[in-house]
């Protein structure tokens, strides 16, 4: 709990640092079935959610890194998704179908920063889809490993 | 020599079972290993990174080349960057390390950040230099990919020979498990073969245990022949020579003596014959007893007056007759046996007491008598054939009567015991079932 409060309140500060014109800048765009048709999530709608941290291994970098950022099933929430599938578009237009049943069976998180330094475009954010590999054996496994979308730029639900 | 084979054989048991488990943890361990080595990494994917940086920097010569707007060089520009910090990090770096591929690179980046399009460098450097960037990434390309096939080709040669040393463990075990079964098997057969044996050997032994108490019985039987048949005999002959002395013919009452004498051991030998006549159709299983209802009482009685013993013998019949369920020519033949014997081992004038009682479920007859009694040792060989009290061998008897007194009483479902008198004497206890008058 108290791990908890600490977590809201860096995520404040690190709001209140963020400058206002980054805060509106939209990082995340959903379509497909979602409220609307399309949703388009800027970073203060991201703050305005519980964020979450994981240690976890990857398989491009060495050690364990920390991770922090938002639930993948709190944001499809946020957006009113309604599907079984959700291709995720990056920036340099890679594209992969990830079940929505991953959301839910794993606390899956799109990852806005890695050992508290934010991502970049230049390194592999600003979002980077992030499942807990090291907490279930099953993940650690090729078929999970390329959904690990860095520079996610959309999220399209059907 | 035999309990140095049994131990040979234990140890080399215990060897093959050793080698067979050992073989089988071997496989195990190796089945496990390539398990762990079938995982494929994203690391392994190098040549798809690769091509992706190059694709990157083409797209960036591309924007440049075509005057784009300048968001969009910015992003195709954060995009090389980060293919290339990709490169950088670790498991991607070693990997190029390794192959000897990551010499320059960095200083490609290093070159790329100086130019940096949202700080304002210069786009024709830039253009100039991307470009040289991705004909050396064009170079390398390939190598990426040979050595990626390489990795690959050695990580199969790795799971081959594991996938091998599994094998060859595992037809090991088989092998070691044959021959551990074959040994097993030997060892069941040779113990069922010594439990044949032993029980072969049981039955000899019972056969011959079986065949001394024959022997026995013959030596028993030998000695009363001896006895108890010699001395009627001597006993006529006797009375025959005395009639047939040469010289003065015998008095009338001598013959009469005489005749008197060898009638009573003619009627020995009948009563032996009877015994013996009938201890053999008892053997034999040919006696069948006819059960029905009877007077205990009246059987007793008629017993005691065809033996003419009523001067000692005392009926003590209760306030109710006792009945049984009996046959009364077997019973009478059992109670005739047990009063001849009280009448014979008891001294002469002494009482004999026969009392019918019922107890529950049986009908008994004591017979009791105030002779000496007997030991418990003459007690417990009473009922064997042809054992005689060591202190009556020379009274008639055949060592019979009571063996065959039991087997009758067993015959019709009861028994017959024998316990000693307080106050000296005996008791032979006849129990029959009765009919419990409800």
């Amino acid at each position: 709990m108290i791990a908890l409060k600490r977590l809201l309140f860096g995520s404040v500060l690190i709001a209140l640092g963020a400058s206002g014109a980054v805060a509106q800048e939209v990082l995340l765009t959903l379509t497909g079935d979602v409220a609307g048709g399309e949703v388009k999530l800027t970073r203060a709608d991201l703050d305005a959610l519980e964020w979450h941290e994981i240690a976890t291994s990857t398989t491009v970098t060495d050690g364990q890194p920390v991770f922090r950022g938002v639930l993948m099933r709190d944001i499809l929430d946020r957006a009113e998704a309604n599907g079984d599938t959700v291709m995720a578009r990056a920036l340099n237009d890679y594209v992969i179908d990830i079940p929505m049943d991953d959301f839910h069976e794993f606390d899956v998180i799109a990852a806005l920063y890695m050992d508290g330094i934010a991502l970049t475009p230049r390194d592999k954010g600003p979002v980077w889809i992030v499942y807990p590999r090291d907490d279930h054996g099953v993940l650690a496994d090729i078929r999970y490993d390329m959904r690990w979308v860095w520079q996610l730029s959309a999220l399209h639900v059907q | 020599m035999n309990r140095l084979g049994a131990r040979w054989r234990y140890s080399g048991l215990g060897a093959l079972i050793v080698v067979c488990l050992g073989l089988l943890v071997i496989a195990a361990s190796n089945i496990i290993r390539i398990e762990r080595q079938m995982q494929i990494s994203v690391t392994q994917n190098m040549t798809w990174i690769f091509g992706q940086t190059q694709i990157e920097a083409l797209s960036l010569s591309a924007a440049l080349s075509n005057d784009a707007n300048s968001d969009v060089v910015l992003l195709r520009y954060d995009l090389l960057v980060s293919r290339l910090n990709l490169l950088r990090d670790g498991p991607q770096w070693r990997f190029l390390s390794e192959a000897g591929l990551a010499e320059g690179l960095m200083g490609w980046r290093d070159g790329l950040l100086r130019l940096d399009p949202a700080e304002g460098g210069d786009p024709a450097a830039l253009k100039a230099h991307v470009s040289a960037l991705s004909m050396a990434l064009r170079q390398k390309a390939s190598q990426v990919m040979s050595r990626e096939w390489q990795v690959r080709s050695e990580r199969l040669d790795q799971l081959s020979k594991l996938h091998l040393l599994a094998l060859a463990a595992i037809i090991g075990a088989l092998i070691s498990g044959a021959a551990l079964a074959v040994l097993l098997v030997d060892r069941e057969r040779r113990l069922m073969q010594a439990r044949l044996d032993r029980l072969r050997a049981e039955r000899l032994q019972r056969d011959l245990t079986h065949e001394r108490a024959a022997s026995e019985g013959y030596r028993r039987f030998a000695d009363l022949i001896a006895h108890q048949v010699r001395t009627p005999l001597a006993v006529i002959d006797s009375a025959m020579h005395r009639l047939t002395r040469s010289g003065k013919p015998p008095a009338p009452e001598v013959i009469r003596t005489k005749a008197d004498v060898s009638r009573q051991a003619v009627a020995r030998l009948v009563r032996l014959t009877d015994t013996a006549l009938m201890m053999a159709r008892v053997d034999r299983g040919a006696v069948a007893p006819e059960l029905a209802c009877h007077d205990l009482d009246r059987i007793a009685a008629t017993v005691i007056e065809d033996l003419h013993a009523g001067n000692r013998v005392t009926l003590r019949t209760g306030n109710h007759p006792v009945t049984a369920i009996c046959d009364p020519v077997l019973t009478s033949e059992i109670l005739s046996n047990l009063l001849s014997n009280a009448l014979l081992y008891s001294p002469r004038h002494s009482e004999i007491d026969v009392r019918p009682l019922q107890n529950g479920e049986l009908a008994i007859c004591d017979v009791c008598d105030q002779g000496a009694g007997m030991t418990p040792e003459e007690m417990a060989a009473a009922f064997e054939n042809f054992v005689r009290g060591a202190r009556h061998r020379d009274l008639p008897g055949s060592g019979l009567g009571l063996p065959l007194a039991r087997h009758l009483a067993r015959l019709q479902g009861g028994d017959l015991m024998l316990k000693p008198l307080e106050g000296g004497g005996l008791t032979a206890r006849l129990s029959l079932p009765a009919k419990v008058v409800t």
